[in-house]
C-alpha cells in the first residue's frame, strides 16, 4: 500500500466548515496508517495544540499549517517547515486576521511578502486558472505545489489532465490531496447542516453550495491507491518530510524590561522581597517564615521563575499607584514571597500551610498561576496599562473557545431544517439549563414537538453530534482575563486577531492550549466585592474621616463572627448564599480560618464527597477526631481530620500513598476531568497499592479515594478560600459596624452579587438604617450618606437606581442644581435642559415628588415642559416658568399602584411588600406568611405564598431545586425534589407569585419548607394594578 | 336593445336573493354624507356603531372582506354606511328607527346580518359617530339617543377604546387618567399642549363639538349582464356577434373603473338544458373587447353546445386595479415593438386552448439531485437564480420522469441488450434532509446503437442500477 500524508485538513476550528474535532482526524489518521497529518485549518491555527498533544499520544506526525482565500480568489494551502516559517505563517495569520472584523481576515498577494520557510500547495477553482499557477511558480520557485484533490465530481479525469498540463507550463509539481472536511463519512449530514448554518440559509435551499458527495474525509489509503497516480502521493510523503516543525519547539521567554540596568531577576526580586519582608514584619521576620521564605526564593530561582513574580508585582504596583483595590490568589498568590510582593494581604501563618508546590513544582515544567482580582469596574484601566506597557505586539488577551451546547444546537440546526424562528425557540427551550438528556422527549412532547417527526429524528442526532463533548467550537471569545505576555513578538508564537470588543486583540489559543504549551499567563479578573468594599472605605472617609484598608480591619471581631452565625450575611461576600447561610449556624465560625473552611465547604465538591456532615459532627464534638497516623494529621488536622481542600487531598496522596508532588499534580488535573474523560483508574490503583503498603486500612484507602471522586472538578483549592475568607471578613464586618456604608457601597456596584436592590435595602431597614427615597433635589448620582439627628448617617438612595435616566442627563442635573435648588419641575426642566425621556423616567422613580407632589402630577407637570429656545432669556423662562396654568384635578395614586410603580422603575420599594396589600386574599386562602414560620415545629404542615427571589438548581444536588420565596415578613427557603418539580414543572419555572404546600423540616436553627405541591399565584401581582383601576 | 334585458345592470356583490326585500324607501340617490358642520345636526342624527369579532364559524374570507359584506348588507337599513377598520362599521339610522322597529329593530336585524357574515357585533347607539363606535369598542351596547345624556354615559368608558396610540395611552395612564370621563375633566389647553390637539379634537368629535365626516361606503360592483336573444342561435360567429354589445358594455364598465378582469365566465341558455359555462382566465387584469371577444371565441371553439341557445350572460369576476398600459405604436413583431408584450398573450392564447395545467415555466433549482435540479414555475415568472446555478458536470436534458431499474448480468448493467460504461463515476450523496435522500454514482453508459445513456448505480446493498436520462 501507498504511504500517505493528508497536507489539506480542516478541523471544526474552521469554524461551521470542518465537520470533526481535531483529536478526531489525528486518531482516525494514526488508525489508517498515514504518515502525517497536516491541520490546515482556514487563517487559523485554534484547533493545532489539541492535535498536537493528540498526534504526540499516537505517534503521529502533525504539520502544522493554514488554508487561506486570499481577496483575489486564489486558494492556498501553506504549510510551516520549521519554526522560522511557523512564526512567518503566525505573522501572517495575524495581518489578515487583525485587517477584518471578528471572525474575518483579509489577505492580498502583497500580504503574502515575508513567507518563507513554508511550503504553498495551490488549491486550484474551478475552472483551474493557469495564470495564477504561473504567478506562484514565480514568487514561490521550488516551494510550491498544486494541489490535485479528486473527489468523484464526474471529470476527475479531466482535471487530473488539466493540471498536469498547467504543471507541465509552469513547472510546478503535483501533489495528492483530501480536502478532508470530516474524519470519517458518516459526519456527511453534520457538515451539511454546518454549511447551512454558515450560510444562514435552510439546508433545503444550500442547494448547490453544499458538496454533493461525501468524499471530504479520511480516506483509506488503498482508496487513495486507486485514485490517484502513485508519483500524486509518494509527493505527499516527501513533502511531509520536508515539515519538521514541531510545537515542542516553541520556547517561551519572559519579558525582561522589569528588571533595572545592573540587576538581574533574582537579585531584583529578591530586593524587592527584602523590602517587603521589612514592611510586614517591622520587628523582625521569624526564623520559620525567613526559612520558608528562602525555600520560596530557592524554588523560583531554580525554576527562573523571576520575571513571572516580577511581572505580577509590576501590574499589582500599578494598581495600588491608581488606588484600585486587588488581590491576588492562587497558591503562588499565597507564598510569602507573594505576602512580600504585596500580591496578597494574607499572612502565611494566619493561612495556615499552603501548598506552593501546587503551582511550582521542580517536576513539571508548568508556569505558576496567579489570579489576580481588580474592583470590577476599573479592570479596564488594568489592562490598559498591560497593553500600554507591553505594546499589542507582545500582550494580548487569551482566547475562549465558544462551543456548542445542546441549546444553541438545537436553535442553529432548527434553523438550518427550516423551522420558523418560534419553533427554534420553543425546541432549543426544551433545554432548561438545567435538563438532562433523557427528559428531551417528554420535553419535546410539552413543547408540541412530536418527537417521532421525521425532521426531528433527523435534526436530535445531529444536534447531539454538534454539542456532544466538548461540543463544537463556534467562534472565538474573549477569555475572562487571562492575559499572555512575552519577551518577543507575540504575533510569531501564535496568532492574534480581533476580538469583538474594541481595543481588544486575543490570541487562538485557549487557556488549555496554553498550559499545554507552558507559556505564560496572568489572569486579570474582575470582582464587584473589591469595588464595593473600596466605595465603602471611601464613603466612611467622607463621613466619618476615618480611613479603612483592605486586610487592615480590626481583625476577629466577635461581634462579627457572631453576625455571620446568625446567617445575617445578606450582601457579604461568598457566605451570602442561601447554601452558605443555610451552613453558617451550623458551622458558627468563630476566626479567620472557620471563614477560610465555610467558604471551602459549601461546594459541590465537599458536598458528594460527603465531607461536609463528618466534618460537622467532628466540630460539634458528636464524633472523635481521629487520625490513621501523625503524618495524616499533618495534613488533615487543621479541618479535624476531613479533607475539605484541593491541597489536602494532594498532600495525602504524597503522604500517604507515596506520590511525588507532581504526580499528584497530574492527579489533581485527572481529577478535575474524570468525568469527561472516564476516569483515574490507573491513580486508583497506585493510590489505593500505596497506601495499603505504607500501612493505611483497605477502609481509609477507599474512602480518600471516593472522595477524592466526589471532589472532582470541584474541589475549591485552600489558597483561593484564603483569599475569599478575607474579603468575606472584611465585608462582614462593614456589614455590622458601618451597615450604611455597606449598602450604599453595595448598591453603588451593581450589578454583582446574589442580592438584587431590593434585597439589600430591605435588610438595611431592617438593621436599622433609615433609607430616603430618590429625590432630584437632594439625591446624588451613587448612594451617599447623609447626617440624621443623631450624627450616625441615613442612606440616600442614588439617581443611578432610575430605570432609564441617562448618565449625562443626570450630570446635567446636578450641575444645574448646584447654584440654587430647583423650584418646579419646569425650572429644573429649563435649567438642567433635560431630554423628555429622562425627565419621564424621573417622574416614574418619584422622584420629583419633593416637586410636584404625587407621580400623578410629576407626569402632568413634565408632560407640560417645554425646551427654552435658544433666544430666551432666562429672566424671561422665569416669569413664565412660574407656570401660572390651572392644575388640574387628578386623581390620587393608590398604595399599589405606587408599589407597582416603583419596582418598575427603581427595582425596590420604600412602601410596603407588595405581598402585605395582599395579604387579605392569601389570609383567606389559608395561607400563613414567613414570618409565622418561626414559631411552627418540624414537621408542621405549612401553606405559604411568596414572591420568587431565586431559583437554583445546582449540578451536584441531583435534580432538586432551591426556591427562596419572600413575603412582607420575611423570607422562606423551599427545597423541591425532582419528582416534585417534574410534577408541577410549569409552576415551578413560570411563576413569580408560587404557593407552596409542604412540611417545614427545621435541623440545627435552619428551617427549610419541603414542597409537596406548587401553584402559580402570579395573576395575583397583576391585580395590585387592575384592582386600583377599579377605585375610580 | 330589447325590452327582456334583465334589470340589474349593476348588481352589487351580495348574495342573489336578500334575506328580506329591499324596502324602497332605502334606496334614495346617493350623496354624500352631509359634512357634518356642527351641534345642531346632532340632534339630528344618529349612529349605530359596530365593532365586529370573528365568531364560531370563522367567515370564509379574510375579516376585512367580512367587514365589506357586512357593509353592504348595511346598506338595506340605511345609505349612509361608513367603514371604520378594521373590526368597525358605522350606520346613519335616524331615519330608519321607524321602518325597523326602533332601536330592537335594527339591533335584531344588524345582529343577523353580522351572523350571515360569521362575525359577532357589538351595537352601540350614539348622537356621534364616535360615540357610537367607541362605545361598540368599549363592549357596551349603550342606546344614547339624547345628546344631552351623552357625555354622562361616555365617561366610565376606558379610554383605550379610542384606540389611541399606545404610548399616548400609558402617558394619560401615568397621570392616572384611564377613562373618557377623566380625560374630558383635564383642561383643554393643556390636554392639547400635552397630549396633541389631534387627540383633543377627537374627543370634540366624541362629544359632537365638532364636526366628524365620514366617508361614505359603496358597494364594490361586478359586471353580470344577459341578453335574450332575438332567435336561437348556435353558430359560433353568430354568438359570437351576439355577445359583442355585453362585451362592449363591459369594457365601458371596466374603464370607467379603470379596472380589468381576471376572471370572466360567459353562460350560454338552452332550451330543456342547463346552461353552458365557460371560463377565461386571465394572466393580466384585461378591459379590451377585442381581446376577450378573441379569447371567448377560442372558448367557444372548444366548448360542445347541447341544443341551440336562446340568452347569453356575461359574469365577471371582482374588477382589478389596471396599470393602463398606453397602447403601442407598433403591433407586437412589427419594427421597433416590444416582442414581450406579446408573451403573455400567447400564454393566454395556449391556456384558453389547452387549459391552464398545460403550460408553465421552467427554472433552474440548486440541488445535486438531478431530479431536483428543476422545477415548475408559472409562466412569467422570474426563476431569479442564473443559469450559473444549474450543474456543472455532465448530464442531459432529458430525464426520465423517474429513474427506471436495470437489469444486470454479471454486475453490470443491460438495457436492450449490453451496456458499455464511458465515464467515470460522478458521486452524488445528498438530499437526507427531505427523505428523499440519494447515494449514488452516475455513469455515460453506450448501448449497441451508440446512444448515450445516463446510468446510476445505487451506493448501497444490492447496488441496483438504474437509467435515469438520455443524451440527446
Amino acid at each position: 500500500m501507498m504511504e500517505y500524508a493528508e497536507l489539506h485538513c480542516l478541523s471544526n476550528f474552521t469554524f461551521l466548515r470542518g465537520a470533526s474535532h481535531p483529536r478526531d482526524l489525528i486518531t482516525q489518521a494514526a488508525r489508517l496508517g498515514y504518515t502525517a497529518l497536516a491541520l490546515t485549518d482556514e487563517c487559523s491555527v485554534s484547533g493545532v495544540v489539541r492535535a498536537h498533544v493528540a498526534a504526540k499520544e499516537q505517534g503521529l506526525k502533525l504539520i502544522v499549517g493554514s488554508e487561506l482565500r486570499l481577496a483575489c480568489g486564489l486558494k492556498l494551502v501553506v504549510l510551516a517547515t520549521d519554526r522560522h516559517g511557523y512564526g512567518r505563517l503566525c505573522r501572517l495569520i495575524t495581518c489578515a486576521r487583525r485587517a477584518a472584523a471578528k471572525g474575518g481576515y483579509h489577505l492580498t498577494r502583497a500580504g503574502l511578502d515575508g513567507l518563507d520557510h513554508c511550503l504553498i500547495l495551490w488549491l486550484p477553482g474551478e475552472p483551474a486558472r493557469a495564470a495564477e499557477a504561473r504567478w506562484l511558480a514565480e514568487r514561490f520557485p521550488g516551494t510550491a505545489w498544486i494541489a490535485v484533490e479528486l473527489l468523484r465530481g464526474g471529470a476527475d479525469r479531466e482535471r487530473l489532465e488539466t493540471l498536469r498540463r498547467i504543471g507541465r507550463e509552469t513547472g510546478l509539481r503535483l501533489v495528492a490531496g483530501g480536502d478532508v472536511h470530516m474524519h470519517v463519512r458518516s459526519r456527511r449530514r453534520l457538515q451539511d447542516a454546518l454549511t447551512a448554518i454558515r450560510l444562514n440559509v435552510p439546508i433545503a435551499q444550500a442547494g448547490s453550495r453544499l458538496y454533493p458527495n461525501g468524499e471530504r474525509y479520511l480516506r483509506e489509503r488503498q482508496r487513495l491507491g486507486r485514485l490517484y497516480p502513485p508519483e500524486l502521493l509518494e509527493e505527499t510523503v516527501s513533502i511531509a518530510q520536508r515539515c519538521v516543525f514541531s510545537l515542542d519547539e516553541l520556547r517561551y521567554e519572559y519579558p525582561r524590561e522589569l528588571v533595572p540596568p545592573g540587576e538581574t531577576p533574582a537579585t531584583h526580586l529578591r530586593k524587592l522581597t527584602e523590602e517587603g519582608v521589612r514592611r510586614r514584619w517591622p520587628q523582625g521576620i521569624p526564623s520559620s517564615e525567613r526559612a520558608a521564605l528562602e525555600h520560596e526564593l530557592a524554588l523560583i530561582a531554580a525554576l527562573r521563575y523571576e520575571p513571572y513574580f516580577l511581572t505580577v508585582h509590576d501590574i499589582v504596583a500599578f494598581a495600588r499607584r491608581r488606588g484600585i483595590l486587588c488581590q491576588g490568589r492562587g497558591s503562588a498568590a499565597n507564598s510569602r514571597v507573594c505576602y512580600c510582593l504585596g500580591v496578597t494581604a494574607v499572612d502565611p501563618q494566619r493561612g495556615a500551610q499552603l501548598m506552593f508546590e501546587r503551582f511550582i513544582s521542580k517536576e513539571r515544567n508548568e508556569p505558576p498561576d496567579i489570579d489576580i482580582d481588580f474592583e470590577h469596574e476599573r479592570r479596564e484601566e488594568v489592562i490598559q496599562y498591560v497593553y500600554d506597557k507591553y505594546g499589542r505586539a507582545r500582550a494580548a488577551i487569551a482566547a475562549t473557545v465558544i462551543r456548542y451546547r445542546p441549546r444553541s444546537a438545537l436553535r442553529d440546526l432548527g434553523k438550518a431544517f427550516g423551522l420558523d424562528p418560534g419553533q427554534c425557540a420553543r425546541l432549543a427551550g426544551t433545554m432548561q439549563w438545567w435538563d438532562g438528556g433523557e427528559a428531551l422527549t417528554q420535553r419535546l412532547r410539552e413543547a408540541g414537538f412530536d418527537p417521532d417527526d421525521p425532521v426531528l429524528a433527523r435534526l436530535l442526532p445531529l444536534a447531539r453530534e454538534l454539542s456532544a463533548f466538548p461540543g463544537f467550537p463556534r467562534h472565538l471569545s474573549q477569555h475572562v482575563g487571562g492575559f499572555v505576555i512575552s519577551a518577543g513578538r507575540l504575533d510569531e508564537l501564535v496568532p492574534v486577531e480581533n476580538a469583538a470588543m474594541e481595543g481588544r486583540t486575543v490570541v487562538q489559543w485557549d487557556k488549555d492550549d496554553l498550559d499545554a504549551l507552558g507559556l505564560l499567563k496572568v489572569d486579570l479578573l474582575a470582582l464587584g466585592m473589591l469595588t464595593a468594599l473600596r466605595k465603602a472605605f471611601d464613603l466612611i472617609d467622607r463621613f466619618r474621616g476615618t480611613r479603612h484598608a483592605l486586610g487592615a480591619l480590626p481583625a476577629e471581631d466577635p461581634q462579627v463572627y457572631e453576625m455571620i452565625s446568625r446567617a445575617d450575611t445578606i450582601g457579604v461576600f461568598q457566605i451570602e448564599s442561601r447554601a452558605q447561610m443555610a451552613m453558617l449556624p451550623r458551622l458558627r465560625p468563630k476566626e479567620y480560618y472557620d471563614l477560610v473552611i465555610e467558604v471551602a465547604i459549601v461546594r459541590p465538591g465537599p458536598i458528594q464527597g460527603d465531607m461536609v456532615h463528618p466534618y460537622l459532627r467532628r466540630r460539634q464534638g458528636h464524633e472523635a477526631v481521629s487520625y490513621p497516623s501523625d503524618a495524616v494529621q499533618d495534613v488533615l488536622s487543621r479541618t479535624l481530620g476531613v479533607p475539605i481542600f484541593q491541597e489536602q487531598v494532594m498532600r495525602l496522596a504524597v503522604v500517604a500513598a507515596g506520590f511525588t508532588p507532581g504526580q499528584a499534580d497530574q492527579l489533581r488535573r485527572a481529577m478535575g476531568a474524570w468525568k469527561r474523560t472516564g476516569g483515574i483508574g490507573h491513580f486508583r490503583d497506585k493510590l489505593l497499592s500505596g497506601m495499603t503498603s505504607r500501612g493505611y486500612s483497605e477502609e481509609f484507602a477507599q474512602r480518600i479515594y471516593r472522595q477524592m471522586l466526589g471532589f472532582g472538578e470541584y474541589g475549591f483549592p485552600e489558597a483561593h478560600a484564603a483569599s475569599f475568607a478575607l474579603l468575606a471578613y472584611d465585608s462582614a464586618w462593614l456589614k455590622c459596624h458601618e451597615p450604611a456604608a455597606f449598602t450604599a457601597a453595595l448598591l453603588n456596584s451593581q450589578p454583582m452579587g446574589f442580592y438584587a436592590p431590593a434585597q439589600l435595602v430591605r435588610d438595611a431597614r431592617s438593621h436599622g438604617v433609615e433609607v430616603r427615597p430618590v429625590d432630584v433635589c437632594e439625591s446624588d448620582w451613587d448612594c451617599t450618606l447623609e447626617p440624621m439627628a443623631d450624627g450616625e448617617p441615613a442612606l440616600r438612595l442614588g439617581l443611578r437606581l432610575v430605570k432609564g435616566l441617562s448618565g449625562h442627563g443626570a450630570e446635567r442635573l446636578l450641575e444645574a442644581r448646584r447654584p440654587s435648588p430647583f423650584a418646579s419641575v419646569q425650572d429644573l426642566a429649563r435649567r438642567a435642559g433635560l431630554e423628555r425621556c429622562d425627565l419621564e423616567a424621573l417622574a416614574a422613580a418619584g422622584a420629583l415628588a419633593s416637586l410636584s407632589g404625587n407621580r400623578h402630577f410629576a407626569f402632568w407637570d413634565v408632560a407640560g415642559t417645554e425646551r427654552p429656545l435658544p433666544l430666551e432669556t432666562p429672566a424671561a423662562v422665569a416669569a413664565e416658568g412660574a407656570g401660572s396654568q390651572p392644575r388640574p384635578l387628578l386623581t390620587t395614586p393608590t398604595e399599589g399602584e405606587g408599589i407597582v410603580a416603583d419596582y418598575a422603575s427603581l427595582g425596590l420599594t420604600l412602601a410596603r411588600h407588595p405581598l402585605a396589600l395582599l395579604r387579605a386574599p392569601l389570609h383567606g386562602a389559608r395561607l400563613c406568611g414567613a414570618g409565622e414560620i418561626a414559631r411552627l415545629g418540624h414537621g408542621s404542615w405549612v401553606r405559604i405564598a411568596g414572591i420568587v427571589l431565586m431559583r437554583q438548581r445546582p449540578p451536584s444536588a441531583n435534580g432538586v431545586t432551591f426556591l427562596t420565596l419572600e413575603d412582607e415578613t420575611g423570607q422562606v427557603n423551599v427545597i423541591v425534589w425532582e419528582r416534585v418539580g417534574e410534577q408541577y414543572r410549569r409552576a415551578l419555572v413560570d411563576s413569580r407569585l408560587l404557593e407552596v404546600h409542604g412540611r417545614l423540616q427545621r435541623e440545627e436553627g435552619v428551617a427549610h419548607l419541603v414542597a409537596r405541591r406548587l401553584i402559580d399565584r402570579s395573576a395575583l401581582l397583576g391585580q395590585l394594578l387592575t384592582r386600583s383601576r377599579d377605585f375610580h | 336593445m330589447r325590452a327582456g334585458e334583465s334589470a340589474d345592470l349593476f348588481a352589487p356583490d351580495v348574495p342573489e336573493r336578500p334575506a328580506r326585500p329591499v324596502p324602497r324607501k332605502t334606496v334614495t340617490p346617493p350623496r354624500p354624507v352631509a359634512p357634518a358642520a356642527a351641534a345642531q345636526a346632532l340632534c339630528a342624527e344618529l349612529w349605530l356603531g359596530v365593532q365586529v369579532v370573528v365568531g364560531e364559524a370563522p367567515p370564509a374570507q379574510e375579516p376585512s372582506s367580512a367587514l365589506t359584506r357586512l357593509a353592504t348588507l348595511a346598506l338595506r337599513l340605511t345609505p349612509r354606511v361608513a367603514l371604520a377598520p378594521p373590526d368597525g362599521l358605522l350606520l346613519e339610522v335616524r331615519g330608519s328607527l321607524h321602518l325597523f322597529g326602533a332601536v330592537e329593530g335594527l339591533r335584531r336585524e344588524m345582529h343577523a346580518a353580522c351572523e350571515q357574515c360569521g362575525l359577532r357585533g357589538t351595537l352601540a347607539f350614539a348622537p356621534t359617530p364616535l360615540a357610537a363606535l367607541t362605545a361598540a369598542r368599549a363592549g357596551q351596547p349603550l342606546a344614547v339617543l339624547d345628546a344631552a345624556q351623552l357625555i354622562g354615559r361616555l365617561s366610565p368608558l376606558p379610554l383605550t377604546a379610542l384606540r389611541w396610540p399606545p404610548r399616548l395611552l400609558e402617558r394619560l395612564a401615568c397621570i392616572g387618567v384611564r377613562t373618557i370621563g377623566q380625560a374630558l375633566r383635564l383642561p383643554r389647553a393643556g390636554f392639547a399642549q400635552r397630549f396633541g390637539a389631534a387627540q383633543r379634537k377627537d374627543l370634540d368629535r366624541l362629544t359632537g363639538h365638532a364636526g366628524d365626516p365620514r366617508e361614505r361606503f359603496e358597494a364594490r360592483l361586478r359586471f353580470r349582464r344577459r341578453r335574450e336573444l332575438p332567435f336561437e342561435l348556435d353558430s359560433r360567429t353568430a354568438l359570437l356577434a351576439a355577445l359583442g354589445p355585453l362585451l362592449a358594455e363591459l369594457e365601458q364598465f371596466l374603464e370607467a373603473r379603470q379596472c380589468g378582469v381576471l376572471t370572466l365566465e360567459c353562460r350560454l341558455w338552452h332550451r330543456g338544458h342547463r346552461p353552458s359555462r365557460s371560463t377565461l382566465r386571465l394572466a393580466a387584469p384585461l378591459a379590451d373587447a377585442r381581446r376577450l371577444e378573441e379569447l371567448l371565441a377560442e372558448r367557444l371553439g372548444a366548448l360542445s353546445l347541447p341544443a341551440p341557445v336562446h340568452a347569453c350572460e356575461l359574469r365577471s369576476g371582482l374588477p382589478v386595479p389596471r396599470v393602463a398600459l398606453s397602447g403601442g405604436l407598433w403591433q407586437p413583431g412589427e419594427q421597433g415593438g416590444s416582442p414581450q408584450a406579446g408573451a403573455p398573450q400567447l400564454i393566454e392564447r395556449l391556456r384558453a386552448r389547452l387549459g391552464s395545467e398545460a403550460i408553465h415555466g421552467l427554472a433552474c433549482a440548486q440541488d445535486h439531485r438531478p431530479e431536483a435540479a428543476w422545477r415548475a414555475t408559472e409562466p412569467g415568472e422570474r426563476s431569479g437564480e442564473g443559469p450559473g446555478a444549474c450543474r456543472c458536470a455532465a448530464s442531459p436534458l432529458w430525464l426520465l420522469p423517474s429513474p427506471r431499474r436495470l437489469p444486470e448480468r454479471g454486475g453490470l448493467p443491460r438495457y436492450r441488450g449490453g451496456l458499455r460504461l464511458a465515464s467515470e463515476p460522478e458521486r452524488i450523496e445528498t438530499g437526507w434532509w427531505d427523505g428523499a435522500e440519494v447515494a449514488r454514482d452516475y455513469y455515460i453508459a453506450l448501448d449497441s446503437h451508440g446512444r448515450r445513456l445516463w446510468l446510476f448505480r445505487e451506493r448501497s446493498p444490492p447496488h441496483r442500477w438504474f437509467l435515469h436520462g438520455v443524451f440527446g
